[in-house]
């Protein structure tokens, strides 16, 4: 399916492994958050890189131990309206400082685009026919009234640094 | 009170674009009802039994006369000529067509109003005081923090899906006109030590079918983080709150389960994360905010007047509104004005679009262009001088719109149910007909003195039964309609859970059962004892004999 840049990155190519699927040596390698709090010493020596997919409902401490090693994360959102997973990337980005890629998998529909990028997410996996509606739906809204870990200033904000240069 | 500026009409501007969008991709069948179903009720429309309905927020239950001429245009034009002010101090229309219900946005958008957030699983429209910025009572004007908390909580990014829809209201006065206990976040305005201004605040409470009051999670928090500590609260719901269960997903069960003091300890472990973050809004934000909501300039004028003093001697009922539906103001000489939208045989809430536009201009001549809803589904003119009062409830009775009735056992809040509603199992308008029927009588009336019938056609408990003096639960019994009594509750400062009486009666029995809770209470009143305090000094004993001994 087709990736869709939320922050500007360039989205990684990754190699989804199944749990019971050796991962091949140097690869970039996708894995489930279950798999690596089992074996995460071994995956890290055995593949170049490594992607955490985790599910939106999931607990995120069980990747804080490898936080500083993980190169993206995937949060699965199992229903668009289970909003835990906007939470969960937050937690990531702002809790743990996380600097990676984080990417939205599953059932994200086109007008959470700028829901996901302002949470934090930097890529969404999107079906080939929905490409164009996100598209119109990420550059929907140019003004915002909160600050967000993307970089948005709250309108609130925006006001007051008008008003200082128009008084200088 | 608020302007918006340019960044409020580009965001407005946008949603409307956006509905529209989601409109067009709907019927193109680019959406799946599935998805639609959550977009379009973020933005207010429902699909009821026979039609859609919109939602259209009144964000803090005010609106300009302006606003209100464009809702009865809307009213006229898009519907059947009425809107239905609702308990959470919105309009709805019942009977839009989806094709139109962009165009409709864009009116609203056009006199700064909007749809947004009055439905679904986000933080809803927040409620407060009617009588905010007029009420002697109240130590700061609410509105200030009812429209910072609009603005921060639109199309917010994380709290958009949460496990079930989330509201708050606020209260600047301890006199608690906006149930603040019966809301999932309440916010009471407090000084702090130093005279600072800041809130406690409640959390959990809510009705349904688990009616629960708010407890306290902060005797104190100071103004300049009211939003990163909602932001906290909000945060520990989204990943903890139930969402196998809608019946188990209000944040109330949350704090039940988990305890207020655990779920405080979470709240305030989040908040020391993101306190410092930007989140609140600059003080420079919060004056430019309260300079929208400064006092009007009213002169202090005389509380007596003639030509009032002489309609008052030969008209019973505008000397009866005088005392019922009129509320002190900040400065003497004026009072606020609650228009009774509960005539005799009336539907609770409903207006007509030349009953709105009457009143849109009685509000320019009298009452600063100011116009209220409150939560008990009236109408309010905040500033009006006790000197008008005589040429105002002229106009207003011409046009229905004088019953001097409010607080009175036939101002009664009732939801749309059966008639309208998809959820409901009983129809509750025409038994709030009958009643306000039989209580049309004004020496009845007064009589019986202040008393809040409360109905809800089914257990979701939209006309607040819960908190009544005398709640009214529509139920549905072997696919007839039922109704359950409860009496005792209160919504104010002193909430309480109203109890049920005992098993329910039929729709045919209802009133005559309404009446005789009312006699027994009449018999054993002392003074001039209310009803709830009556409740509350005997139980329910006396009321369960008169109703159940006989059969």
């Amino acid at each position: 399916m087709p990736l869709l840049s939320l922050s500007g990155i360039h989205p990684t190519d990754w190699v989804e492994f199944a749990d019971d699927q050796p991962v091949d040596e140097g690869a970039y390698a996708a894995v489930s958050a279950a798999r690596l709090a089992e074996d995460g010493d071994t995956l890290f020596a055995a593949a170049g890189q490594v992607a955490a997919i985790i599910d939106g409902d999931a607990d995120g401490d069980v990747l804080a131990p490898y936080i500083d090693r993980l190169a993206a994360i995937w949060i699965n959102f199992k229903a668009f309206n289970d909003g835990r997973g906007f939470s969960l990337a937050l937690r990531f980005k702002r809790d743990m400082g996380f600097k990676g890629e984080v990417r939205a998998i599953g059932k994200v529909i086109p007008d959470q685009a700028q829901f996901l990028a302002r949470s934090g997410f930097d890529s969404v996996e999107v079906a080939e026919e929905r490409v164009a509606a996100f598209e119109t739906a990420l550059s929907r809204y140019t003004s915002f009234y909160q600050c967000t870990i993307n970089g948005d200033m709250s309108v609130a904000h925006r006001r007051h640094m008008r008003a200082d240069k128009g008084a200088a | 009170m608020y302007k918006y500026d340019e960044y409020d009409h580009e965001i407005v501007g946008a949603r409307v674009a956006e509905f529209r969008d989601q409109v067009n991709r709907r019927l193109k069948g680019e959406l799946t009802e599935e998805e639609f179903r959550p977009l379009r009720l973020m933005n207010g429309l429902y699909l009821q039994l026979h039609a859609y309905m919109l939602r259209v927020a009144i964000p803090y239950g005010t609106l300009s006369s302006d606003q209100l001429r464009r809702l009865a245009r809307i009213a006229r034009v898009y519907d059947k000529g009425y809107g239905h002010f609702t308990t959470r101090q919105n309009i709805q229309y019942n009977w839009p067509k989806l094709v139109e219900t962009p165009d409709i946005l864009q009116e609203l958008a056009d006199v700064e109003m909007h749809a947004i957030q009055t439905s679904g699983n986000c933080i809803r429209n927040v409620t407060t005081d009617q009588f905010a910025g007029a009420t002697a009572e109240e130590i700061d004007d609410p509105r200030i923090y009812g429209e910072i908390i609009r603005q921060w909580s639109s199309l917010h990014p994380e709290f958009s899906f949460l496990p079930r829809k989330f509201k708050i209201a606020i209260t600047g006065a301890e006199k608690d006109r906006a149930a603040v206990k019966w809301h999932d976040i309440g916010l009471v305005m407090k000084r702090g030590p130093e005279g600072e201004p800041g809130f406690e605040v409640l959390v959990g409470g809510g009705m349904g079918r688990t009616p629960v009051i708010a407890k306290t999670i902060r005797d104190f928090l100071p103004e300049p983080y009211l939003l990163s500590y909602l932001e906290a609260i909000l945060r520990v719901y989204n990943e903890q709150g139930n969402r196998d269960n809608k019946y188990k997903a209000r944040i109330k069960i949350l704090v039940d389960a988990i305890g207020a003091d655990e779920f405080a300890r979470q709240t305030e472990a989040e908040w020391e994360k993101m306190k410092d973050q930007p989140i609140d809004v600059p003080a420079e934000e919060i004056a430019r905010i309260r300079s929208y909501f400064a006092p009007p300039a009213l002169p202090v004028l005389d509380a007596q007047d003639d030509a009032v003093d002489a309609l008052a001697a030969k008209n019973v009922m505008f000397k009866a509104w005088l005392k019922n539906n009129t509320h002190p103001h900040k400065v003497p000489g004026h009072v606020a004005v609650t228009i009774s939208l509960k005539p005799a045989g009336g539907i609770p809430g409903d207006a007509s679009d030349s009953q709105m536009e009457l009143i849109a201009d009685l509000a320019d001549q009298y009452s600063q262009g100011d116009v209220r809803v409150s939560h008990e589904q009236n109408l309010i003119l905040p500033h009006v001088a006790w000197r008008d009062l005589a040429d105002l409830w002229t106009a207003l009775d011409g046009a229905g719109l004088g019953f001097a009735n409010a607080g009175l056992v036939s101002d009664i809040i009732a939801c749309p149910g059966l008639d309208y509603c998809s959820l409901a199992n009983a129809r509750s308008i025409p038994l709030a007909q009958e009643l306000s029927n039989r209580f049309a009588d004004l020496t009845r009336l007064e009589d019986v003195g202040p008393l809040k019938i409360k109905i809800s056609g089914c257990i979701n408990s939209c006309g607040h039964h819960h908190a009544g003096h005398i709640g009214i639960l529509g139920v549905d019994r072997r696919g007839v309609e039922n109704y359950q009594i409860l009496l005792g509750g209160s919504g104010e400062e002193d909430a309480t859970k109203a109890e049920l009486l005992g098993p329910g009666f039929g729709a045919d029995e209802i009133a005559d059962k309404i009446e005789q809770v009312i006699a027994v209470y009449l018999d054993i009143r002392e003074e001039d004892e209310h009803f709830l305090a009556a409740y509350r000094r005997v139980g329910p004993a006396p009321f369960k004999e008169a109703l159940y001994a006989a059969a």
